[in-house]
């Protein structure tokens, strides 16, 4: 028990120091900062002008189709670590095996580009 | 001596498959719960995958979970973009609405 | 470790699919829409080359990627069946497309990504490979749902059948991690080598792999997403549903069951007894009062993997021949039927409901006798190909001792008559409506060889029974 304790134990100290450090960093400004508020001070600043609407609006669907089209190269990705860690032993084999998927990523890559899904228009 | 064992890693990947489950069919609300249900799923099994990949030392189980995770990120996109369809021609994504066709 | 290029040529078909298909979306991607023309051309292309490569191998059992993957007698049969459903579920759909200006180059790449996708799984050999083409062919099928973009009902089928799909992989998924952690391995024959007696891990993975396969081919309990798709998704599309995914789907059923479990079978025998009751009873019972030809179809094939799995209950080598039989015989009657329900169309607009079929035999009464035939052999009416098929699994399933599921089965295709009848009865007894606009000639082709197969297989029906038959015992 107390040995399967102390293996976590600097997973402990880095949760310590961690919370520490930012409490210390948000409780400071309370007690050091000059405090003057004011109305214009405390008002929404969006380059001069008066908030448009509510921040919790719906927005555009494009933003969606960004974040599909990132996850799918995000994550393909992580076969590239095994791959590239052990690439030594792996030989031509293994070599031209990782350039025939990203052969194939590339040919999903060069159909988005073309059908246009990178433009925001 | 408390040591965690295999069994609590499949107990964990039993609860949360079941949360999956349950989201999927429980859910009244949004489509979106649904696809995080089921990346629940999928998550819980790479946790069994690796929990017996280390047990059993042998790493197919981690070569498995590997490919499930790309998998999943690929079912993840297919299923948002559907969703985006439908939401251009239904306007809503309310669980409730997708009723056009039943019986 | 050094690793050597594993010997591809068993996997050439698929090969040949996926670069071919990869070279197209190339072009696709490069002259845009004026390419779909060549696209759907080598896209046909591809598929009987591929038929071609597999009928070319040579003959026995052939193994590579370190045994996991399969080209047995088993898995060619399929394979062929697979590929001419696709590639005739392909052929059918260029003018309905066209018409209802749905053509996108797309369309014959997606066909092409789901074939492959089967052929990995009729052809796996472990755990992986079968995730591995599930994924393949299911990713692509709900897109192909979906395909009709602007339509609230083909999005709403695609939705609905990515969450329960994607739901039916987390089921297999889980069910194969418990396998692969209760024996030790992914591959079938080890699993087959670990799996003796009652571990009870063992069987839960085994009743989650089930499952989540039972969702694949659409069988009772796990039904709940055919119907709605088969109603929402584009005329062509479902008849790529019904026709091809079944018979990859029924494969890896088989594969798994045989292959994999074969010292515990009395454990999955009753998971699939189960099955084929249900599937039976309700395509029969759930088919009566359905007004859209589609929805009907969709009933029908739950129906027909019920009647399927009788086959594979049995658990013997008749059983299994008799279930290569079915999915021959269901994939000619469904791409027959899905003509002529293709060919429905009047001032230009696609027609689904069953009552305008009243009066065909008047006005095109080729085709009302071709589709009239197809009914009787989906109902099972001798000396039509549809009794041939229902006759070897129950045969098999008497054999097998399970008298209670033949008599189930043999009582369920007799309701089940009732409403293929009907049809036939709207077609030569009612009242004409107007006219349909003349077949296409692909459909007019498809309907004209599945309706001659389903006529005359009794009169040779040798070489089919052979193959099947030689199929099945490669398995065991």
């Amino acid at each position: 028990m107390t040995a399967l304790i102390q293996d976590y134990l600097p997973i402990v100290v880095f949760l310590a120091v961690a919370a520490a450090i930012g409490l210390a960093l948000m409780a400071a400004p309370f007690f050091v900062a000059y405090k003057a508020p004011d109305a214009e001070k405390l008002s929404a600043y969006e380059c001069g002008f008066n908030a448009f609407d509510d921040a919790r609006m719906k927005f555009d669907v494009r933003f969606y189709l960004v974040a599909i089209l990132f996850i799918i190269f995000d994550l393909e990705v992580a076969f590239l670590f095994p791959w590239a860690i052990t690439l030594g032993e792996l030989g031509t084999f293994g070599f031209w095996s990782m350039m025939v998927f990203l052969a194939v990523l590339t040919i999903g890559f060069i159909y988005e580009w073309r059908k246009g899904a990178l433009e925001w228009d | 001596m408390f040591v965690i064992g295999l069994q609590h890693y499949l107990v964990v990947g039993a609860i949360l498959f079941t949360l999956g489950a349950l989201g999927i069919f429980l859910n009244r609300k949004n489509v979106i719960i649904i696809l995080m249900s089921i990346e629940l799923i999928l998550l819980s099994v790479n946790v069994n995958l690796v929990a017996f990949s280390a047990y059993l030392n042998d790493i197919v189980g981690q070569v498995f979970a590997l490919l499930v995770l790309t998998v999943a990120a690929a079912e993840a996109a297919i299923g948002l973009a559907i969703l985006v369809a439908y939401f251009r021609n239904r306007g809503s994504i309310a669980v409730e609405d997708i009723n056009l066709m039943k019986g | 470790m050094n690793l050597t290029l594993p010997a591809l040529g068993p996997a050439l078909p698929e090969i040949v699919i996926l670069v071919g298909a990869l070279a197209l979306l190339f072009l696709g991607a490069w002259r845009g829409e004026a390419a779909r023309p060549v696209v759907d051309f080598g896209a046909i292309l591809l598929l009987v080359l591929a038929g071609a490569i597999v009928v070319l191998l040579p003959g026995g059992t052939l193994s590579t990627f370190g045994g996991s993957f399969l080209l047995d007698p088993f898995a060619r049969f399929l394979k062929i069946l697979a590929l001419a459903g696709a590639a005739a579920a392909l052929l059918m759909s260029f003018d309905f497309l066209r018409a209802e200006k749905l053509e996108r180059y797309e369309f014959g790449i997606l066909v092409l990504t789901a074939t492959a996708g089967m052929l990995v799984m009729i052809s796996s050999n472990d755990l992986i490979t079968l995730y591995l083409g599930v994924e393949l062919m299911s990713l692509s099928l709900y897109v192909m749902a979906a395909i009709q973009r602007d339509s609230v009902r083909s999005t709403e089928a695609g939705l609905k059948y990515f969450v329960l799909g994607a739901l039916s992989s987390g089921m297999l998924l889980y069910g194969a991690s418990l396998v692969y952690g209760f024996t030790g391995t992914v591959g079938f024959p080890g699993i087959a080598a670990a799996a003796k007696a009652g571990s009870l891990g063992l069987v839960f993975g085994l009743v989650f792999l089930f499952a989540g396969l039972a969702f694949k081919v659409s069988a009772v309990p796990f039904h709940m997403w055919t119907p709605d798709v088969y109603e929402g998704a584009p005329t062509p599309v479902t008849a790529f549903f019904a026709a091809a995914p079944k018979v990859a789907g029924i494969a890896i059923f088989v594969r798994v069951a045989i292959d994999a479990f074969p010292n515990i079978v009395p454990q999955w025998q009753q998971i699939v007894i189960f099955l084929a009751i249900a599937s039976m009873v309700l395509g029969a019972f759930a088919a009566i009062g359905q007004r859209n030809i589609k929805r009907l179809m969709a009933y029908s094939s739950i129906g027909h993997v019920g009647y399927t799995l009788v086959g594979l209950a049995a658990g013997t080598p008749a059983g299994v021949a008799g279930v290569l039989v079915y999915m021959a015989i269901y994939v000619a009657m469904t791409l027959g039927t899905f003509a002529c329900i293709l060919a429905m169309r009047r001032n230009g607009e696609a027609i689904e409901e069953i009552d305008e079929l009243a009066g065909l035999a008047r006005t095109q009464p080729m085709v009302a006798f071709l589709l009239g035939a197809l009914l009787f052999s989906l109902a099972g009416i001798p000396p039509l190909a549809g009794f041939f098929a229902k006759f070897y699994v129950f045969l098999a399933a008497i054999e097998a001792r399970l008298y209670a599921l033949a008599v189930i089965g043999v009582v369920a295709s007799v309701v089940g008559a009732y409403y293929y009848l009907r049809i036939v009865k709207l077609m030569y007894m009612d009242e004409p409506k107007a006219a349909f606009e003349p077949m296409a000639r692909p459909l007019g082709f498809v309907l004209g060889i599945t309706g001659l197969f389903v006529l005359l297989f009794f009169v040779y029906p040798a070489p089919l029974v052979a193959a099947a038959q030689a199929a099945a015992q490669s398995l065991f």
